[in-house]
């Protein structure tokens, strides 16, 4: 299958984390995305295979011109800066419009373009305070806990990102015009934990942080360590996965007392506990796996793509280095497709075998002089800019880190 | 108003299931898509996040039923269904038959563990997902359990939202060939992409995959944290820079000679206790004063039904009366809902989506409903349009 976005052009203005991520979904489905890097020798991306980079001096005039230049014949342009900036520099939406009305401005921040903390500098665990969702999250007790910055940087902030774009784009389809995306992590993230909200205002979710079904109080959806250290997930919601849960424990109903009982929480707890850490892990897995009691492995980030099922999944790879040094460990993109009319087939096989070419990362300005020829610009007119400063010269190749 | 709306004249039919697929489906509707949920007749859907979408109440077990599903899918862009992988094919509703009737249909598959693999066929729940993923075992306090975060990012980010992007890419890949495709969105494989920063961030030394909660942004570091307020409440704390952790000091009334030094691991713990103690001194009002002016990275943790107050109009209400959350992200020149749409009854919809997308007569649609296949959830006992609150709400209250 051809790659769904081969055809797609996309700039994206280097920044921190969610930019890059985003960018970096696009490139994995096959856009063509351009990182506008300063001009500097190195860059703070690393999430960046298959992406090529030039860099472009955006203080200079004729930076500022280049990159409008670029923008004509671009589908998207991607921008991280804090609101306003990418207007002081010149390249505010109504001049991108003016020169390509097909395009889409995505506005990738925190706290997105208006509001009253719009010109603030903040981090993901900030965005994700101001949204509320950090309010919901951590142990009872205890001060609330921000899971890395996977749910604001990335989830909220590059998945809602990219899916703004691809609407935009299929607006267009329509329209014939592009739009701006005002893609902030705060929105994403309130937006995200509708289902919480909800629950919350039907009373079925309590406010109070780790006492609820879904976010730590219950023992049947929890962690435990076991005997070697390492720990099994419990998911065991419904009362047919609880009673097999219990089975593979060892217990009977009445050892433990209703399952919804939260007086009997404590001490269900404790009993699971204890007897969790009699087995390993690995012994634990042999007792529930393949059984409906919603019992699994943590398995570690780096041993994901060798664990069962990540390793049938193809989870993460290991990919050698271009340069020759250390191998990485890259994860597949997802979703998978698997192909029109593919059926799935009975029995648990590993996955149909999918397509992840691991493109290497490219070097500061590695294609700055490909990319301006591309875009129509003459050798003469390269070498002014390079000589102004405005981009890095022919051969000025700059390393990675 | 006579913006557009991104997704309109879009398709779609959502099989009802629990959390992710609804919220794929809220976020398509939410962005002006066309969304049929099809409910299983006589189950009360407790689908919370349903508002704008049609529902029809359709047994596609029954006789018959599997070929009315057939016939709504026939002219439709998208099915999304979130069943265990096969149970599609076995009721002859899989890709194979439903995309040769229709082959620019999306059949989006969202699972938990995917379409194939050891763990294919079983049953789990977010907090699985997130254990076979690796990215569980990288959440939680240093020396304590992992603790995921509620089932937010596996069941919505790495379920929902994955599921979305393969939706979206796959109607943009069938603009140039005409065709559809099958997505195995599940969450397993989304969290792991998810988490793609994390390996980057461990190759180049600043995350150690194997010491959850002691590296710079799982609460390993102080100035990424945080802390209790005078009042019981909390702020956050995100100074990573140098300048925003000055500013920190600065804010906090702390010597900066007295405080260890930012990136000095060992005196971590000295730097913790300093922060704790300065933040229990003032309430998070006077805390949020102080650092609202001071470019440090220190926000106040708001509770999530809280955010109508707060700087960005996040909630609206809802024709029920209820906080709602606007949809993200925001397109310019395009509306979502101007307010919420309710959130429809079971089977509220049945005869006039039948009518309208498979253009079966009354008569038709009558002897379904004779039958059982399906139920016309329009005509309750108590009366019309009651909410799933069991309030009267406005029947013409769609906007």
């Amino acid at each position: 299958m051809v790659a769904p976005l081969s055809g797609l052009r996309v700039l994206e203005l280097a920044g921190l984390a969610p930019s890059p991520f985003a960018g970096l979904i696009l490139a994995d489905f096959g856009a063509d995305v351009v990182r506008v890097d300063r001009m500097q020798r190195f860059t703070t991306d690393e999430l960046s295979r298959g992406k090529r980079s030039v860099c472009v001096n955006l203080k200079t005039k004729e930076g500022v011109a280049t990159l409008l230049r670029l923008c004509e014949k671009a589908d998207v342009l991607i921008e991280p800066f804090r609101p306003g900036v990418l207007e002081s520099l010149g390249l505010g939406p109504s001049i991108l419009h003016a020169r390509n009305p097909r395009l889409v401005v995505a506005r990738m921040t925190g706290f997105g373009q208006a509001g009253t903390y719009s010109q603030m500098a903040g981090h993901d665990i900030n965005y994700l305070a101001t949204s509320g969702v950090l309010s919901l999250l951590g142990r009872a007790g205890e001060p609330p806990l921000a899971p890395g910055n996977l749910l604001g940087d990335f989830a909220a902030g590059s998945l809602f990102c990219v899916v703004g774009i691809l609407m935009a784009l299929q607006q267009r389809q329509r329209t014939g015009k592009g739009d701006v995306v005002d893609a902030a992590i705060v929105d994403g993230a309130t937006y995200l934990a509708s289902f919480v909200l909800r629950a919350l205002e039907s009373g079925i979710w309590a406010p109070e942080r780790g006492t609820n079904m879904l976010d730590g109080g219950a023992p049947f959806y929890d962690c435990y360590e076991t005997k070697d250290g390492e720990y099994m997930s419990v998911g065991a919601l419904e009362s047919q996965f609880f009673a097999r849960l219990l089975g593979g424990l060892g217990l009977t109903a009445d050892d433990v007392g209703d399952q919804i009982d939260q007086s009997a929480w404590p001490e269900m707890r404790e009993k699971f506990a204890a007897i969790f850490r009699s087995k390993t892990q690995a012994e634990w897995s042999g007792v529930f796996d393949g059984t409906d009691a919603c019992v699994t492995a943590v398995v570690e980030l780096p041993e994901a793509g060798r664990a069962p099922h990540g390793a049938d999944r193809r989870l993460v790879v290991e990919a050698a280095a271009a340069d020759g040094g250390d191998a990485s460990l890259e994860a597949a993109p997802a979703p998978r497709f698997l192909g029109l009319g593919q059926d799935t087939r009975k029995g648990t096989g590993p996955s149909t075998p999918f397509r992840f070419d691991v493109r290497s990362r490219p070097s500061v300005g590695e294609h700055t002089v490909g990319v301006l020829k591309e875009n129509g610009f003459t050798a003469t007119e390269i070498a002014q800019l390079a000589r102004a400063n405005a981009v890095n010269g022919p051969g000025e190749g700059k390393s990675r880190l | 108003m006579a913006a557009t709306r991104a997704l309109a004249g879009l398709r779609v039919i959502e099989m009802a299931g629990l959390a992710p697929a609804p919220f794929a489906g809220m976020v398509l509707a939410d962005f002006g898509a066309e969304v049929v949920r099809v409910d299983r007749p006589g189950i009360k859907n407790i689908d919370l996040l349903s508002r704008g979408k049609r529902s029809v109440a359709l047994d596609i077990k029954a006789p018959g039923g599997a070929d009315t599903l057939k016939a709504l899918c026939r002219k439709a862009d998208v099915i999304l269904e979130p069943f265990r992988p096969g149970a599609m094919e076995k009721l002859g509703l899989g890709p194979a038959v439903l995309q040769a009737e229709n082959p620019g249909l999306i059949y989006a598959r969202l699972t938990g563990f995917g379409q194939t693999g050891k763990y294919a066929r079983l049953a789990g729940h977010d907090i699985n997902y997130m254990a076979s993923s690796g990215v569980l075992s990288l959440l939680g306090e240093k020396g304590k359990k992992p603790a995921p975060p509620a089932n937010l990012l596996g069941d919505f980010a790495a379920g929902s939202l994955t599921c979305l992007l393969g939706i979206q890419m796959a109607l943009l890949e069938r603009s140039r060939s005409g065709q559809g495709q099958v997505v195995d969105a599940n969450m397993v494989d989304g969290l792991a992409y998810l988490a793609s920063f994390v390996h980057t961030f461990s190759h180049i030394g600043l995350w150690d995959t194997e010491k959850r909660g002691e590296n710079l942004l799982d609460g390993g570091a102080p100035f990424y944290d945080t802390y209790e307020t005078a009042d019981g409440r909390f702020m956050s704390v995100g100074a990573i820079e140098p300048h925003f952790f000055r500013n920190l000091l600065r804010g906090l009334d702390l010597d900066p000679a007295a405080v260890p030094s930012q990136n000095d691991l060992s005196d971590w713990p000295r730097m913790r206790t300093e922060f704790e103690r300065a933040f229990r001194e003032r309430s998070m009002k006077e805390w949020t004063e102080v650092f609202d002016n001071l470019d440090a990275c220190v926000t106040p943790v708001v509770g999530l039904t809280e955010t109508d107050k707060h700087p960005r109009p996040f909630l609206v209400r809802g024709p029920e009366g209820d906080l709602q959350p606007r949809p993200a992200p925001h397109l310019s020149r395009s509306s979502y809902f101007a307010k919420p749409d309710r959130r429809p009854i079971e089977g509220e919809h049945t005869r006039a989506v039948l009518k309208e997308l498979a253009s079966f007569s009354d008569a038709e649609v009558d002897a379904l409903i004779e039958r059982g296949v399906v139920v016309d959830g329009s005509v309750h006992r108590d009366g019309w349009n009651r909410n799933s609150f069991g309030q009267e709400v406005d029947k013409d209250s769609r906007c």
